[in-house]
C-alpha cells in the first residue's frame, strides 16, 4: 500500500465512504443521515439545556430565582451573583494554584503513566504480571481517611503545594487504558526498533509516546478535569494555609457560607429588608449557579483544544511499512 | 517523521510553562508570606514605639463551618490589631466536618482557638478554662457568673467552651421570632376578620374555607398545607405533636417532670397524623409535598400559593424575602402557636438557652493561652461588643438625641450586602465569641434587629395595619410569653455520644418516621390505622430504651449539677 | 478484512514464559528502571496505609494511639451484615449499579458510533463538546433539574399528557418502581458525552486501510460500523467492562440522596448511604472501614471472575 493512502485525513476517509455508499444504495445513507441528524439535535438540546439553565439562573436575581420557572432566559437580569463570587478576594490566588496543580499533574501523569503502560505492554517483561496486578488492585480499595492522612503527615506533605501532585501521579485506570491502546500498535514497530539497537526507553519516547497522541489527549482531559475539580485534598491537607487553597475549595466555602447565613437562626434578621436590598440579595440557588459557571468554564475550554489530537493517530499504518 | 514530534515539542513547552508557573506561584506565595512577615514586624516596631503595651501576636482559629475570609483591610480586624495587637488566621470549613475532625484529632493538629465540638472535647483537644478565667479574665467571669455550672462538661466537670449565645443581660427586646410554628398566610387571617387562632382544628378550618373561596391565587392552584421533609430538614413532619400538647422543642422526646420519652408512637402523635390524613383526603395537602426538595418547597412558598405549613421561620426566610420583593405582603406568613385544645397553654417560644455546643475553646496546642484568654476578656467589654454588633458610630449607625442607636436606610442596606460585610464586619469572629445579648447598660439592644425603633422603621404599611388589627407591637406577640426554662432544657442539646446504641437508635427512629409518616398521611383513611400500627410496631423493634435512658441520664445530671 | 486478522495476530502473540535469570534482568533493565520505582511509589501511597484496615476490628477512636485502641473482633461486620436493612441496601446497590452499567455502556458506545458517522468535523466536534457539558455540573444542579422536570407540572408530564399517553400527571419520584430507572437515566444524561470520549479516542487508532478494504468489498455503512469500527474498539470496551464490573458495589450515594424521599426510601438507599449514616456520620470510622473491606472483597472477586471469563472467551484481559 502506498504512503498517500495511509495519510488520508479522517474527513477524507469519511468523504470517500459516503461517495461510495451513495453509489451502492441511495436511500440508506439519506435515511441514516436524517435519523442521525435528528438524534444529534435531540442530544444537543438535552445536554445543552442544563448548562444554559445554569447560566440563566446565574444571571437572574437571587430572590426571583427562588420562585422557580427560570429556564433559558433570566427574568430579572443581574450581575449580583457574579459580583458576590468575585468579591471574595481569595479566589484569584486560588485560581492560579488550581491552574498550576492542573497543568503539573497532567504533564506528570501523562509522562509517567505512559512510560509504565509501555513496560506493562511488553509481553517479554518478567515483572509484567505482578506489577499489573499491584496497580489494578489499587482501583478497588482505599485504606481510609485517617491512615491516608497519617501517610501525608509523615511524608511532611501537610500544608504543602506538593500534596496536590505527589499522591496522584499515576492512576491505574489511565494506565490500563493506555496499555490497551498500545496493544493496538503493531508489535513489529518495537521489534524492528530493537533490531536497530534502540533501548526500551528510547523506543517508548521516540515511537510509542508520539503514536499514543489520541489516547494521551483523552487521558490528559481526564487528569486535567480531575485535578481541576478536586477539592478534597485542599479540605483535608492544606485547609490551614489560605494561600494554598484551590479555586474549587474556595468556591465550596462560598457556597456553604451562603447556605449557612440563611439557615443560621441567629443571623436571620429579616428586619429592615426593603425592596432594594431584597433584590440585591444573593440566595444559595443563585450563587450555586454562578459558582458552577466560574468553576467550569476555565476547564471546559480544554476539550475543544484536545479534540484535534483524536485524529492524529491515524498515520499508524504509515510507520508499519 | 517531523510532524509526529510536534506533540512532544508542545508537551515540552507545556511542561516548561508549568514549571515556571509553579515556581513563580511558589515564589509568589513565599514572597507574600515574607511580605506579611516584614509588614507585621514593621507594625511591631511602630506599635511598640507608639504604645508600649500593644504587642502583636497571631492567633490561628478553626471555625467548624463555612465562612469567608475577611478582606485584608477589614476595618474591624484592623481596629482589633491596632488596639490589642492580635491578628487572626482563620481556617474555615466546607465539606464534611466529621471527616475533618477525624483527621485533626488523629493527628492532634489543632490551631490555637477552635469552635466547640463534642468530638474535640471528648478527644481532649481543649484546655480547661476555669483557672485561666479566674486569674486573668474578670470580665468573662462576670459575664458567665450565672451560667458557670451549666458550662461544665458533663464528663469531667471542666469548662472547655465559652458559649457564644444564650447569656442575657438587661431587658430582652424581641421583635423577631425565628423558631417553629404553624404558619399561615396573612391574607387568610385578614379575610376571616383577624381571628385569634388557637387550635389545630380552627387552623385547618380557616385554610379549608379560604381555599374553597380562592381555588387559585394569581392563576395557580391554591395549596392548603405543605409538609417539608427533605434531608435533615425533617421537623416539618416530625415535630408538631410535642408542641400541640403544650411542650417546647425537646427534639425527639417529650419531658414530663424530668422524665423523657419519645413521642413518635404516642396517641397524641397519632392524632396529628390522622388529622393530616383527613386533610389530605379533603385535598388540602399538596400532593407533591413528600417528594419535593427544599428548592421546590421554597419556590411554592414564594409563589404565594401556599396557605400554611409547619416550619421554623429562619428556614423559609428567603421565600418571604422574595414575596416582599414581589410586593405580595399579604402572602407573607404569621406564626401561630397551635395546640389541640384551648385549655393547653402554648409553649413554642422559649427563652434562649445557653449554646453549649458552640463558641470558642482554647486548644492544647495553643502556645500562650493566657494571652488568648486576656484577648477574649477584652473583647467581651461593651465597647467592643458595640463595635462588633452595631459597627463604628457615625459610619455604621447613628445615635439620636435620646441616646438610641439607629441606622439610616443606607446603613441598613449595607448590612445585607455580603461584599460590604467582608470589609466592614468581623462576623466570622464575632459569631463565635462570647457576647452580650439583650441590652447594653445604656438600654440599647445588643442586636440591631431587636432594637424596637429599628423594627418599626423597617415595617411596611400592610404589616402596620395587620398588627394594629390585632393590637400587637410585633408578630412575636402571637406567642405566649415563655416561662422560665426547665433546668434541664433543652433535651435536644444532649450529646448522645457518637456510635453509641442511643445514637444508632436515634438514627433508626428518624429513618422509620421518614418512611412511615408520609405513608400514613397519604393513606386511604380506612388504611390509616394499619399503617400506623405497622409504624409503631417497627418503632418497638428499635432499642428505644437505650435512647431514652441516655437522655434521662443526662437530664438527671443536668438537674443535679445545674440547679446549684 | 484480511488486515484485521493479521493485526489481531500481532496483538495476540502467544506469551512466552521467561525464567527469571540475571541475564534476563540485565536485558530488561531499562524496563525495570521504567516501572519498578513507580511500583514502589504506588505501594507507598496505596498499600502502606492499608494498616488502617485494622480499624475494622477495633472500636476506633481517633484520639487514641494504636496500642490504646479497643479490639472488638468482627463486631463491626456483624452490625453491617445482621442489620435488617442490609439486604435491602445490597439489593438496591446491585440493582442501580447494573442498570447504570448496562445503560452507561450501551449509550456511550452507540453515541460514539453515531458521532463517528458525522461527516463534518466541525459538527462532530460541536456535538461532542456540547454533549459532555453536563459532566461539569454538580449532582445538586442536575438532580434539581431532574426533580423539576418530573414534577406534576414538569416537562415530562406535560409531554406525556399532550401525547395522551397519560391522563393525569404521574408523581414520578413518589413510586419506588420508577426510582432505579430515574437514577439510571440521570446518569446517562449527565455522563454519556463524557463516556464517549474514550471510545472516540480508541476509534482514532483504527487503521483507515481497514475501511478502504471494506469499501472495496462493497460493505455498506452498517457493515463497516459492525465489522470495522466496533471490532476496532472492542479491546477498549472489554477492558472497561471488566474494570466496571469490579465497581458494581459503587452505586454512589449523591444522586440517591438528593432524589430520594420517604416514599421511595426502600428503593433508594445504597450501601454507601448506609455506611455513611451509621459510619462517618456517627464518628464510627471502624464501621466505615468494615464497609470498605466488604466492598473490596466483593470487587476483587468479581474482577477475577470477569477477567477469567474474558480469558476463556479469548478476549482482551485486564490482568
Amino acid at each position: 500500500m502506498s504512503m498517500e493512502n495511509h495519510q488520508i485525513s479522517p474527513q477524507g476517509a469519511a468523504g470517500v465512504t459516503i461517495r461510495k455508499s451513495m453509489r451502492s444504495s441511495k436511500v440508506e445513507p439519506v435515511l441514516f443521515n436524517t435519523f442521525n441528524a435528528i438524534f444529534m439535535i435531540f442530544l444537543v438540546v438535552v445536554t445543552l439545556y442544563p448548562f444554559l439553565n445554569t447560566i440563566a439562573v446565574s444571571l437572574n436575581a437571587g430572590n426571583d430565582t427562588i420562585r422557580g420557572g427560570i429556564y433559558l432566559w433570566p427574568r430579572q437580569w443581574t450581575l449580583q451573583n457574579y459580583k458576590a463570587v468575585f468579591a471574595s478576594g481569595t479566589i484569584y490566588d486560588a485560581f492560579w494554584i488550581s491552574v498550576a496543580r492542573t497543568v503539573l499533574s497532567t504533564v506528570l501523569n501523562i509522562f509517567l503513566t505512559t512510560m509504565l503502560s509501555y513496560t506493562l505492554s511488553r509481553k517479554e517483561y518478567v515483572f509484567r504480571k505482578p506489577i499489573t496486578v499491584i496497580f489494578v488492585l489499587t482501583m478497588y480499595f482505599s485504606a481510609g481517611l485517617i491512615p491516608g492522612y497519617f501517610l501525608i503527615k509523615d511524608l511532611h506533605l501537610l500544608n504543602s503545594f506538593w500534596v496536590y501532585i505527589f499522591p496522584s501521579m499515576i492512576s491505574a485506570f489511565n494506565m490500563i487504558v493506555i496499555r490497551t491502546y498500545i496493544g493496538t500498535i503493531p508489535d513489529s514497530l518495537v521489534e524492528s526498533a530493537k533490531i536497530d539497537g534502540a533501548g526500551d526507553f528510547k523506543i517508548f519516547l521516540r515511537i510509542i509516546f508520539p503514536l499514543c497522541t489520541p489516547v494521551l489527549a483523552t487521558i490528559a482531559l481526564f487528569v486535567a478535569v480531575g485535578a481541576w475539580n478536586s477539592w478534597f485534598d485542599a479540605f483535608l491537607y492544606t485547609s490551614s494555609r489560605q494561600e494554598l487553597s484551590t479555586l474549587q475549595y474556595e468556591l465550596m466555602k462560598l457556597l456553604s457560607s451562603s447556605m449557612n447565613s440563611n439557615s443560621n437562626p441567629n443571623v436571620a434578621a429579616g428586619v429592615g429588608v426593603n425592596q432594594e436590598t431584597a433584590v440585591s440579595m444573593v440566595t444559595p440557588l443563585s450563587i450555586r449557579a454562578a459558582i458552577t459557571i466560574v468553576a467550569s468554564v476555565p476547564i471546559l475550554v480544554v476539550y475543544p483544544f484536545l479534540q484535534k489530537y483524536f485524529v492524529v493517530g491515524l498515520n499508524v499504518g504509515s510507520v508499519k511499512e | 517523521m517531523g510532524g509526529r514530534f510536534k506533540p512532544l515539542v508542545r508537551l515540552g513547552i507545556l511542561m516548561a510553562m508549568t514549571f515556571s508557573v509553579v515556581l513563580s506561584g511558589c515564589g509568589g506565595s513565599k514572597d507574600n508570606s515574607a511580605d506579611n512577615g516584614s509588614s507585621s514586624t514593621g507594625q511591631t516596631a511602630t506599635g511598640s514605639s507608639s504604645d508600649g503595651k500593644v504587642e502583636p501576636f497571631n492567633v490561628s482559629v478553626f471555625i467548624g463551618e463555612a465562612g469567608q475570609q475577611p478582606t485584608p483591610d477589614n476595618k474591624i480586624y484592623k481596629k482589633i490589631k491596632d488596639e490589642t495587637g492580635a491578628t487572626f488566621n482563620f481556617e474555615f470549613l466546607a465539606g464534611d466536618i466529621n471527616q475533618k475532625l477525624g483527621v485533626m484529632i488523629a493527628g492532634s493538629d489543632y490551631p490555637d482557638l477552635m469552635t466547640g465540638n463534642t468530638k474535640l472535647t471528648a478527644a481532649g483537644a481543649y484546655i480547661p478554662l476555669e483557672d485561666l478565667i479566674e486569674k486573668y479574665a474578670p470580665n468573662l467571669k462576670k459575664h458567665y457568673e450565672k451560667y458557670w455550672n451549666m458550662m461544665k462538661d458533663p464528663n469531667d466537670g471542666h469548662i472547655y467552651i465559652l458559649p457564644n449565645y444564650g447569656v442575657y443581660n438587661g431587658k430582652l427586646n424581641s421583635t423577631w421570632y425565628s423558631g417553629p410554628a404553624f404558619w399561615v398566610q396573612k391574607d387568610v387571617l385578614a379575610e376571616a376578620g383577624y381571628p385569634k387562632v388557637k387550635t389545630l382544628d380552627e387552623y385547618f378550618d380557616l385554610i379549608a374555607k379560604y381555599k374553597a373561596k380562592h381555588p387559585t391565587i394569581d392563576g395557580s392552584p391554591t395549596i392548603g398545607f405543605e409538609i417539608l421533609n427533605y434531608d435533615w430538614k425533617n421537623w416539618g413532619l416530625f415535630n408538631p405533636p410535642q408542641h400541640l400538647i403544650g411542650h417546647p422543642n425537646d427534639g425527639g422526646v417529650v419531658v414530663n417532670n424530668g422524665v423523657a420519652e419519645i413521642f413518635a408512637d404516642k396517641d397524641y402523635a397519632k392524632q396529628y397524623y390522622q388529622k393530616l390524613n383527613q386533610m389530605n383526603e379533603q385535598g388540602l395537602i399538596d400532593k407533591e409535598t413528600f417528594v419535593q426538595n427544599f428548592d421546590q418547597y421554597l419556590a411554592k412558598l414564594s409563589s404565594g400559593t401556599v396557605l400554611g405549613m409547619f416550619d421554623q421561620h429562619w428556614n423559609f426566610q428567603n421565600a418571604e424575602n422574595s414575596l416582599i420583593t414581589q410586593k405580595k405582603f399579604n402572602r407573607t406568613y404569621v406564626g401561630l402557636p397551635l395546640v389541640y385544645d384551648t385549655s393547653t397553654k402554648d409553649y413554642y417560644r422559649d427563652r434562649a438557652v445557653l449554646n453549649l455546643n458552640n463558641g470558642f475553646g482554647i486548644s492544647v496546642n495553643a502556645k500562650d493561652p493566657v494571652k488568648i484568654i486576656k484577648l477574649l476578656d477584652t473583647l467581651i467589654t461593651e465597647d467592643w461588643q458595640k463595635t462588633f454588633s452595631w459597627g463604628i458610630e457615625g459610619e455604621d449607625y447613628i445615635v439620636n438625641d435620646q441616646g438610641r442607636f439607629m441606622r439610616t436606610q443606607e446603613q441598613r442596606d449595607k448590612q445585607s450586602d455580603g461584599t460590604w460585610k467582608l470589609a466592614n464586619k468581623a462576623d466570622a469572629l464575632f459569631g463565635n465569641l462570647p457576647k452580650i445579648e439583650g441590652s447594653f447598660s445604656d438600654g440599647n439592644s445588643t442586636d440591631a434587629a431587636a432594637q424596637p425603633e429599628e423594627y418599626k422603621a423597617g415595617l411596611n404599611d400592610y404589616d402596620k395595619k395587620f398588627l394594629e388589627a390585632y393590637g400587637f407591637d410585633s408578630y412575636v406577640d402571637f406567642f405566649s410569653e415563655p416561662p422560665e426554662n426547665p433546668i434541664y432544657y433543652p433535651a435536644w442539646s444532649i450529646d448522645l455520644v457518637e456510635g453509641s446504641p442511643a445514637k444508632v437508635a436515634n438514627t433508626k427512629l428518624n429513618d422509620l418516621s421518614t418512611k412511615y409518616l408520609p405513608k400514613a398521611v397519604l393513606a386511604n383513611p380506612s388504611d390509616f390505622d394499619s399503617v400506623w400500627n405497622e409504624y409503631t410496631s417497627q418503632i418497638h423493634k428499635v432499642d428505644v430504651k437505650a435512647y431514652e435512658d441516655k437522655i434521662n441520664e443526662q437530664i438527671k445530671w443536668r438537674i443535679d449539677n445545674w440547679s446549684k | 478484512m484480511a488486515v484485521t486478522v493479521t493485526n489481531k495476530k500481532a496483538v495476540r502473540k502467544p506469551e512466552k514464559k521467561r525464567k527469571l535469570t540475571w541475564a534476563v534482568l540485565k536485558s530488561q533493565q531499562q524496563l525495570i528502571w521504567m516501572s519498578v520505582p513507580l511500583t514502589l511509589y504506588i505501594i507507598l501511597f496505596a498499600y502502606v496505609p492499608v494498616w488502617g484496615w485494622t480499624m475494622a476490628f477495633q472500636n476506633y477512636k481517633p484520639a487514641r494511639s494504636f496500642s490504646q485502641q479497643d479490639w472488638v473482633g468482627f463486631k463491626q461486620f456483624k452490625f453491617l451484615f445482621t442489620d435488617d436493612d442490609f439486604m435491602r441496601v445490597l439489593r438496591n446497590t446491585l440493582g442501580m449499579s447494573i442498570i447504570n452499567l448496562v445503560l452507561g455502556f450501551v449509550t456511550a458506545i452507540v453515541l460514539a458510533l453515531l458521532l463517528n458517522e458525522i461527516r463534518k468535523v466541525i459538527w462532530k466536534r460541536t456535538v461532542q463538546t456540547i454533549s459532555y457539558l453536563p459532566h461539569f455540573l454538580s449532582w445538586v444542579i442536575v438532580t434539581g433539574i431532574v426533580a423539576t422536570s418530573l414534577a406534576s407540572d414538569g416537562i415530562v408530564n406535560d409531554i406525556l399528557m399532550k401525547l395522551h399517553l397519560i391522563k393525569e400527571p404521574i408523581l414520578w419520584l413518589s413510586e419506588g418502581k420508577y426510582f432505579w430507572g430515574i437514577v439510571g437515566a440521570s446518569h446517562v444524561w449527565k455522563e454519556v458525552g463524557w463516556n464517549t470520549i474514550i471510545y472516540l479516542a480508541a476509534m482514532a487508532s483504527i487503521d483507515p486501510a481497514l475501511y478502504e478494504a471494506a469499501e472495496m468489498d462493497g460493505a455498506s455503512r452498517y457493515r463497516k460500523m459492525l465489522h470495522v469500527t466496533l471490532p476496532g474498539i472492542k479491546s477498549t470496551i472489554v477492558i472497561l467492562l471488566i474494570m466496571s464490573i469490579g465497581h458494581i458495589l459503587d452505586a454512589g450515594f449523591e444522586v440517591q440522596y438528593l432524589l430520594g424521599n420517604g416514599l421511595v426510601v426502600d428503593w433508594a438507599e445504597t450501601i454507601d448511604i448506609f455506611v455513611l449514616k451509621y459510619g462517618i456520620a456517627q464518628g464510627n470510622y471502624s464501621l466505615a472501614t468494615a464497609g470498605g473491606i466488604f466492598k473490596t472483597v466483593v470487587s476483587v472477586a468479581l474482577l477475577l471472575v470477569a477477567n477469567w471469563t474474558a480469558k476463556r472467551l479469548g478476549e482482551e484481559r485486564l490482568l
